[in-house]
C-alpha cells in the first residue's frame, strides 16, 4: 500500500472514534460548566410589587464569590471536610495497604475469600451504605451499643461519617493495591527470602517501596474522593441533628441551589470548590509523578 | 512493561462498521435524552381546545386516595379529561422543580401548593391570577383563609383544606396514670415531667427541629406575625416577643430532659411513637392519615383533643399545613384548568370525594358541615366525633398576615439553626436570631424592600 494512502486511511479513524466522547464531553460537561460560570456572575433582582412579580436577572459582578468567601459558614464546612479527609484517607491507606500485604504473604490461607469479603462493601451503593449504618448507629436500632455511645456527639460525628465512607471504599483500594503487588517480578522477593529475611522485613522493606507508586495513586483518589463528601452526610442527615444542610461543601452548593433557590449563589460555591479540588488534584498529580520517576523506570 | 502494539491497518469494513456504530451511539444517546423522564411535557401540547375537542390537563398532587377523585371528574366530564401525576418528592424539592421547569415552560397544568409556599410560587411567577376565570371566590371562604391564598387583589390558588394543630395523646398511658388531657400549656408541661419521671423512657412529645412549619404553628397560636406588608414594604419579625415566648417555653422543656428532641418521621422518633416511647404528637388534622405508617400497631389507643392554650379558655390555634391548588403559567387552558380545581375544591361534590378519599377538612366554610364529616377517619375510629372537633377547633384558626417570599430560606435556616442549638445545647432565641438575620439578608439581596 502506498505511504500516502496509508496515513490518510489512520488519520481518519482515530478522530472519529473520538468525537463521540468529545461531542458528549462538550455537550453535557463543558456547555453547563461554562453556563454555570455565567449563572455564578448573576443574581435576582426584584421589582414589581409586593411579591415581585417581575424579576430579572441582573448582573451581579463578583458579588457571589465574594458572599461565599465572607460567609463563616463556607469555611466551617471547608474545615469539616477537611477534618473527615485527615481522618478517612489515612485510614483507607494504611488499611489497605495492610489488607493487600497481608494477603499476598506466603502464609496466607483463605485468600479468595477475604479478598470478597473486604471487597464487598464496596459494592453496597454510597446511599444504602449510609442508612444501614445509620440503623447500626441510631440507639433505637443499634446493635452495637448505640443507647451507650453516643454516635452522634458533636466529637464522634466526624469518625461515624467517616467511617462510613471508609467502609465502602477500603475494598476497592485493597485490590488495586493486592493486583500491583501480585504484578511484582518475583526474583527480587525470592532473593531476599533466600538471605533469610522474615515475611515482615519482606512485607516492609521489599514489597512496600516497590508498590509505593500504586499507594501514591489510591492516596490521591482518596483525597479527590474525600473533596466529594456529599453522600453519606446527606444519606445520615435524617437520623439525627448533628449534621446540618451546610454540613460539608458539597452539601452547601446543593441546599444553595436546590433548597434557598438561589442558583447563582449555588454556581458561585460550586465553582470556588471546583477550583480547589483542581489546584489539589495537580498538586497532589505532581507529588504522584515525582514519585513515580524516583521508583519506576 | 507494555509490548506496544504493532500497527495493523484496519480493513476497510471495519472502517465503515466502527462509523455506523458510533453514529448509532450517539443516536440513542441523544433518544434518551430526550424522553425526559417527567412526565409533565407530555399533555398540554397535543390535542387542541377549541370546542368539541377534548382538553387534556395535567395535575401535580401528592396525596394519597386523589386517582379516585380524579376519576370521578373524567367519567362526568368527557370534554376535559384530566391525568394525575404524583411528584418524585414533596415539599421544597416539588416547589424548585416547578419553578425550575416554569422557566422552561413544561409544568403541570395544575399543582397542590401548600400555603407557606403560594408566595415564593407567586414571586417566582409560577401560578398565575385566578381573578378572570373564578371571580366569586372569597364568598366561599373565610378571611383567614382568603388572606393565605389572595395577594393585592389577585388570587392565586383556590384553597382545599384547613389544617388546625391538634394535640394527639395515648389515652391508656394518660389512664394508667391518673392524667387529664392539658389544657393549656402549664397543664401540659406538668404532664410530660409526670410521665417521664414515671419512666425514664417515655416522653409526652418531641421539639421538631426538621419541620419548621410546626414551629410557625405554634408561634401563630402565640399571636406572631413573621412577615407583615403594607404597600410594597415587607416587614420580618422572626424573632418577635410572642415567637421568642414559644422557643423559651420549649427550650425549658428539651433542657429539663422531659422532651424528646428528635424530629418528627425520623427513624428514632417512629421507633419510639410505634414502641410506645413517645406518648403524645403536637400535630394536626391531617395526622390519622400519617399515623398507619408511623405507628400502626397503636391503632385505636390515640385520642384527639384542641392544642393546649396559653390562658385558659383561649381557642386560638394556628396551622400546620393545608393546600391550595394552582394553574401554573405553563398551562395552555387556564379556564378549563380553573374549572377543575374549582370543582373539587369548592363544589359540594368534588369536597365529598376529597373527604372520602384524602381525609381532608374542606376550607370552604358551606362543606365543613358535610354528612360525610359525621365519620372519623379510620385511624380515629374509635373517637366518632373527630370531625367535629376538627370544625370546632378551626373556628380559632389564626395565621401569619402572609408568608414570607423566600419562605423556604426562612424553613432552610429554621432545621440548621434549632438542629444545632439542640446538638449544642444552646439558646432557642439565639437561633431565632440566626433565623431572623438570614431571611433578612436573602431578602434584601434579592431586592425586596425590607423595612428596617
Amino acid at each position: 500500500m502506498p505511504i500516502a494512502g496509508r496515513k490518510k486511511h489512520s488519520s481518519k479513524l482515530p478522530v472519529l472514534l473520538v468525537a463521540p466522547a468529545l461531542v458528549l464531553l462538550a455537550l453535557f460537561t463543558f456547555a453547563p460548566a461554562g453556563y454555570a460560570v455565567y449563572l455564578s456572575l448573576m443574581k435576582l433582582h426584584v421589582t414589581g410589587g409586593l411579591l415581585g412579580t417581575s424579576s430579572t436577572q441582573a448582573f451581579a459582578g463578583l458579588s457571589n464569590y465574594a458572599s461565599t468567601f465572607s460567609d463563616p459558614e463556607f469555611w466551617h464546612s471547608l474545615s469539616r471536610m477537611l477534618l473527615i479527609a485527615v481522618i478517612g484517607v489515612p485510614s483507607t491507606v494504611i488499611l489497605a495497604t495492610t489488607f493487600a500485604l497481608c494477603m499476598d504473604a506466603n502464609a496466607a490461607r483463605l485468600t479468595t475469600v477475604t479478598r470478597l469479603a473486604i471487597f464487598l462493601p464496596y459494592a453496597v451503593p454510597g446511599v444504602i451504605a449510609s442508612i444501614l449504618w445509620g440503623f447500626l448507629y441510631l440507639p433505637a436500632t443499634s446493635p452495637i451499643g448505640g443507647s451507650v455511645i453516643n454516635y452522634f456527639g458533636n466529637r464522634a460525628i466526624f469518625f461515624t461519617v467517616a467511617n462510613v465512607a471508609v467502609w465502602g471504599v477500603v475494598g476497592f483500594n485493597t485490590v488495586v493495591l493486592y493486583t500491583a503487588l501480585r504484578a511484582l517480578p518475583r526474583d527480587i522477593r525470592q532473593a531476599a527470602e533466600i538471605d533469610g529475611a522474615s515475611e515482615m522485613q519482606i512485607a516492609l522493606h521489599v514489597k512496600l517501596p516497590q508498590i509505593a507508586p500504586a499507594i501514591a495513586m489510591i492516596s490521591l483518589f482518596s483525597v479527590i474522593g474525600a473533596l466529594q463528601l456529599f453522600n453519606e452526610p446527606t444519606a445520615l442527615k435524617p437520623l439525627t441533628n448533628a449534621i446540618t444542610s451546610t454540613w460539608v461543601p458539597l452539601m452547601r452548593v446543593y441546599s444553595d441551589a436546590f433548597v434557598n433557590n438561589n442558583i447563582y449563589g449555588g454556581a458561585a460555591s460550586a465553582l470556588t470548590l471546583l477550583v480547589m479540588t483542581v489546584a489539589l488534584t495537580v498538586g497532589g498529580g505532581a507529588v504522584t509523578t515525582r514519585l513515580i520517576g524516583r521508583q519506576g523506570k | 512493561m507494555i509490548s506496544p502494539l504493532t500497527r495493523r491497518p484496519l480493513s476497510r469494513s471495519g472502517a465503515v462498521a466502527a462509523s455506523v456504530l458510533t453514529a448509532a451511539a450517539l443516536a440513542v444517546t441523544a433518544c434518551s435524552s430526550g424522553s425526559s423522564s417527567s412526565v409533565s411535557a407530555s399533555s398540554p401540547s397535543s390535542s387542541a381546545g377549541s370546542s368539541g375537542q377534548v382538553v387534556h390537563l395535567t395535575i401535580t398532587d401528592w396525596d394519597n386516595g386523589m386517582p379516585a377523585v380524579v376519576s370521578a371528574w373524567n367519567q362526568s366530564h368527557p370534554d376535559i379529561q384530566v391525568q394525575l401525576i404524583k411528584p418524585a418528592g414533596t415539599g421544597y424539592t416539588l416547589y424548585n422543580k416547578l419553578i425550575t421547569d416554569n422557566r422552561a415552560g413544561t409544568n403541570p397544568d395544575i399543582s397542590e401548593i401548600e400555603y407557606q409556599a403560594l408566595p415564593e410560587m407567586v414571586a417566582n411567577k409560577v401560578a398565575i391570577s385566578l381573578n378572570k376565570y373564578l371571580p366569586n371566590l372569597s364568598q366561599t371562604y373565610g378571611s383567614a383563609i382568603m388572606e393565605q391564598a389572595q395577594f393585592q387583589g389577585q388570587v392565586y390558588g383556590v384553597p382545599q383544606n384547613i389544617c388546625p394543630m391538634v394535640f394527639f395523646y395515648r389515652k391508656d398511658v394518660f389512664a394508667k396514670l391518673h392524667l387529664t388531657a392539658p389544657t393549656t400549656w402549664a397543664q401540659y408541661t406538668a404532664d410530660a415531667a409526670a410521665i417521664h419521671k414515671a419512666n425514664p423512657k417515655e416522653y409526652l412529645g418531641n421539639f421538631d427541629a426538621a419541620d419548621p412549619e410546626w414551629f410557625a404553628g405554634l408561634a401563630q397560636q402565640a399571636g406572631a406575625n413573621w412577615w407583615t406588608a403594607s404597600g410594597n414594604t415587607w416587614s420580618v419579625a422572626i424573632n418577635d416577643a410572642a415567637t421568642q415566648k414559644v422557643a423559651n417555653y420549649w427550650q425549658g422543656l428539651v433542657s429539663s430532659g422531659v422532651i424528646s428532641p428528635e424530629p418528627s418521621w425520623s427513624t428514632q422518633w417512629l421507633t419510639g411513637m410505634n414502641k410506645g416511647n413517645v406518648v403524645g404528637w403536637i400535630s394536626a388534622q391531617w395526622a390519622p392519615n400519617q399515623f398507619p405508617t408511623i405507628a400502626p400497631s397503636t391503632a385505636g389507643q390515640w385520642t384527639a383533643v384542641p392544642l393546649p392554650a396559653w390562658t385558659a379558655g383561649d381557642n386560638t390555634v394556628g396551622t400546620w399545613g393545608g393546600e391550595a391548588e394552582i394553574v401554573t403559567a405553563s398551562s395552555k387552558y387556564p379556564q378549563q384548568a380553573a374549572e377543575f380545581i374549582n370543582w373539587m375544591n369548592d363544589s359540594q361534590l368534588g369536597l365529598n370525594l376529597l373527604i372520602k378519599n384524602v381525609d381532608v377538612f374542606p376550607a370552604a366554610t358551606f362543606a365543613q358541615s358535610s354528612p360525610l364529616l359525621q365519620t372519623p377517619p379510620p385511624f380515629m375510629s374509635d373517637q366518632p366525633s373527630y370531625n367535629t372537633l376538627m370544625a370546632s377547633v378551626a373556628k380559632g384558626v389564626r395565621g401569619f398576615q402572609i408568608w414570607g417570599p423566600d419562605a423556604s430560606v426562612t424553613f432552610s435556616s429554621y432545621s440548621d439553626a434549632f438542629a444545632s442549638a439542640l446538638q449544642n445545647h444552646t439558646s432557642f432565641t439565639a437561633a431565632l436570631g440566626t433565623v431572623q438575620s438570614k431571611t433578612v439578608s436573602d431578602m434584601k439581596n434579592s431586592g425586596f424592600q425590607v423595612a428596617g
